[in-house]
């Protein structure tokens, strides 16, 4: 019989331990090798989120629209804020950060979920974390159809062809995202404050984020927001991962707010040098996610 | 199987650390913040362990609770590393140590028969074939196309029951949990796990139901506190071991005889403090009068 065993051999000591580039190595190996229960895993994943409601994964699409709506009307009801054609300029920032929010709370727990399974089944645990943060690849990939949608109906003014660089921006998020996601799944095996905690500091990250704010204006929004940090703390603010990521997917959907804060530029290819660097930064966090992960795995089942 | 060896551990010793053990509330994790250093990080729950495993060998495992058993088999499986010694395993192993482990409860039978394999890492066509043979085996009818959470208990026991069983592997590694299902199918799958112990060509078998131990194993290994106390003749080994427990309950009555009648100040419940002293090696104080008192531990 033919058996794929990724397991490294039936030699085991705890003399033997693989290097950092073995482990990763080993984490390729297994992500690879075992695609088909990452699949199996992932449409269970998809139908257990489904199951427990009454429109099921409709949801997902529904979600950040409502969001958005939240924000809506708080920003321009209760403060009075009148940015241009407001509703696709939110809907292009909390659609990707929903994305990561939800890819994040999953994976924090998506090893200890499993508890059971671990101590007493052999098999690679970085299927977990992997298998939670791409199965929600396919939601995202729904609500870049109500982009368009909302493009090509409610503000053609705002469409260029630049909307194709939409996946681009979305694979450096996926390797950003993939690599806390390995990061906080460890951790969190022996900590469980971090999936406490993060679920809090996602929040505030969000704000500190251009998402409901854009750094594009300095009359009204902004200025206020520059003024309370200083040159040192807008720096800061632009050096956070999601300041680019979510300034290039309003860049390619919405466009630009111009300076007085009343009319826009449509669509426009996004700051690719920054994209660029956060893309090294994010194969870095990779690296580092995956190391940390498979230096810890050995520890699961004892700690669980 | 090329060598003349099944499984081999030599010096075989797992470690588990105090510090990350689960759930700990917070008055006890605010404790232990307190008083840092003192008292004992770690514990050994297997130590020094050399075994050797022949093909053919069926082996079972028996000891008190706590003996470490359940962590030999992982180890054996590879759940677990060693925190020192060596393991070595000839041959793919297959580990029936819960059988409803991996089981999902959104997919439906099939599918958990898929992700099952997939997750033993069992090649997906090979798992294709046997399908059939599982759907038939674990005779639950229409229901194998619902979603598992459907399933009554019975239902999912045999499910895992014929999951499980129907994977053919050199090393089987058994925990006890095969006894499910009604009448009928205990009886069906007591042929199975009999026809399954012997296409293996070494199985590991950990069970307290001593019956198990000496109808399906040829060699058996008595486990205390992370030792080996006993190995040899099933029969034999299953006697040395009643007549521990024996001894053993013994002492709790002792204990509790103790604690009624005042001689025992210690507080406790008296299986804790009979285990610790064995532990120890130390003796509870005031067990019996001074000149009846014996070593505690070594029976």
């Amino acid at each position: 019989m033919q058996i794929a065993t990724e397991a490294p051999s039936s030699f085991r000591s705890s003399a033997v331990r693989p290097g950092a580039l073995g482990l990763i190595r080993e984490a390729l190996a297994e992500t690879f090798g075992r695609r088909r229960l990452i699949r199996h895993l992932i449409s269970a994943d998809i139908r257990r989120k489904g199951s427990d409601t009454l429109l099921g994964n409709v949801w997902w699409v529904l979600d950040p629209l409502l969001q958005m709506t939240v924000y809506l009307i708080l920003l321009s009801v209760i403060l009075r804020r009148s940015t241009p054609d407001f509703p696709l300029f939110l809907f292009a920032a909390i659609l990707p950060w929903k994305w990561f929010a939800s890819s994040i709370n999953d994976a924090v727990s998506s090893v200890v979920r499993q508890e059971r399974l671990i101590k007493q089944v052999q098999f690679p645990k970085v299927v977990l974390p992997v298998s939670a943060v791409a199965a929600e690849v396919l939601n995202l990939a729904f609500g870049f159809v109500i982009v368009l949608l909302m493009l090509a109906v409610f503000f053609p003014a705002h469409a260029t062809i630049n909307v194709l660089w939409l996946p681009v921006i979305a694979a450096v998020q996926f390797v950003f995202t993939l690599g806390l996601a390995l990061l906080v799944s460890a951790i969190n095996v022996f900590y469980r404050d971090v999936g406490i905690l993060s679920g809090h500091l996602i929040r505030l990250w969000f704000f500190l984020s251009p998402a409901i704010w854009s750094f594009d204006s300095s009359a009204g929004r902004f200025g206020a927001i520059e003024e309370a940090l200083g040159e040192a703390g807008v720096s800061l603010l632009r050096a956070n991962p999601f300041a680019v990521l979510l300034t290039a997917y309003r860049d390619v959907i919405y466009g630009r707010v111009n300076e007085a804060g009343d009319g826009f530029t449509p669509g426009q290819a996004p700051d690719l040098i920054a994209l660029g660097m956060l893309l090294l930064l994010s194969i870095g966090l990779l690296i580092l996610g995956t190391i940390i992960f498979k230096r810890l795995e050995p520890a699961f089942a004892k700690v669980l | 199987m090329p060598s003349g060896f099944a499984i081999q551990t030599r010096d075989l010793g797992v470690r588990y650390s105090l510090r990350f053990t689960k759930k700990t509330s917070i008055r006890r994790s605010f404790a232990r913040l307190l008083k840092r250093n003192r008292g004992e990080k770690s514990f050994w729950a297997l130590r020094g362990l050399s075994i050797t495993v022949a093909p053919g060998e069926s082996v079972g495992i028996i000891g008190p609770n706590g003996a470490g058993k359940s962590t030999l088999l992982q180890v054996l499986a590879g759940i677990i590393m060693p925190s020192e010694g060596i393991v070595e395993v000839n041959g793919h192993v297959s580990t029936l140590l819960h059988l409803q482990a991996g089981f999902d409860q959104e997919l439906s039978g099939r599918e958990n028969i898929m992700l099952a394999g997939a997750l033993m890492g069992i090649d997906h066509k090979v798992m294709e074939e046997r399908q059939e043979s599982i759907v038939d085996f674990a005779d639950i009818g229409a229901f194998i196309d619902a979603p598992l959470r459907t399933y009554s208990s019975g239902m999912r026991a045999k499910l895992g029951f014929s999951i499980a069983t129907a994977v053919d592997p050199d090393i089987l590694l058994l925990d006890e949990v095969l006894q499910t299902g009604d009448e009928a199918f205990r009886e069906k799958s007591h042929q199975r796990i009999a026809d399954v112990l012997g296409a293996a060509k070494a199985v590991v078998l950990v069970s307290h139901d001593m019956s198990w131990i000496t109808e399906f194993c040829n060699r058996a290994i008595l486990l205390e506190r992370g030792s080996i106390v006993a190995d040899g003749k099933p029969d034999e080994v299953v006697a040395t071991h009643m007549e521990h427990s024996e001894h053993r309950k013994q002492k709790y009555r002792e204990v509790l005889e103790g604690m009624r009648s005042g001689r025992i100040a210690v507080r406790g419940r008296p299986k804790q403090l009979v285990r610790e002293a064995e532990r120890t090696g130390r003796q509870i104080p005031a067990i019996a009068p001074e000149d009846e008192r014996e070593p505690l531990a070594r029976p």
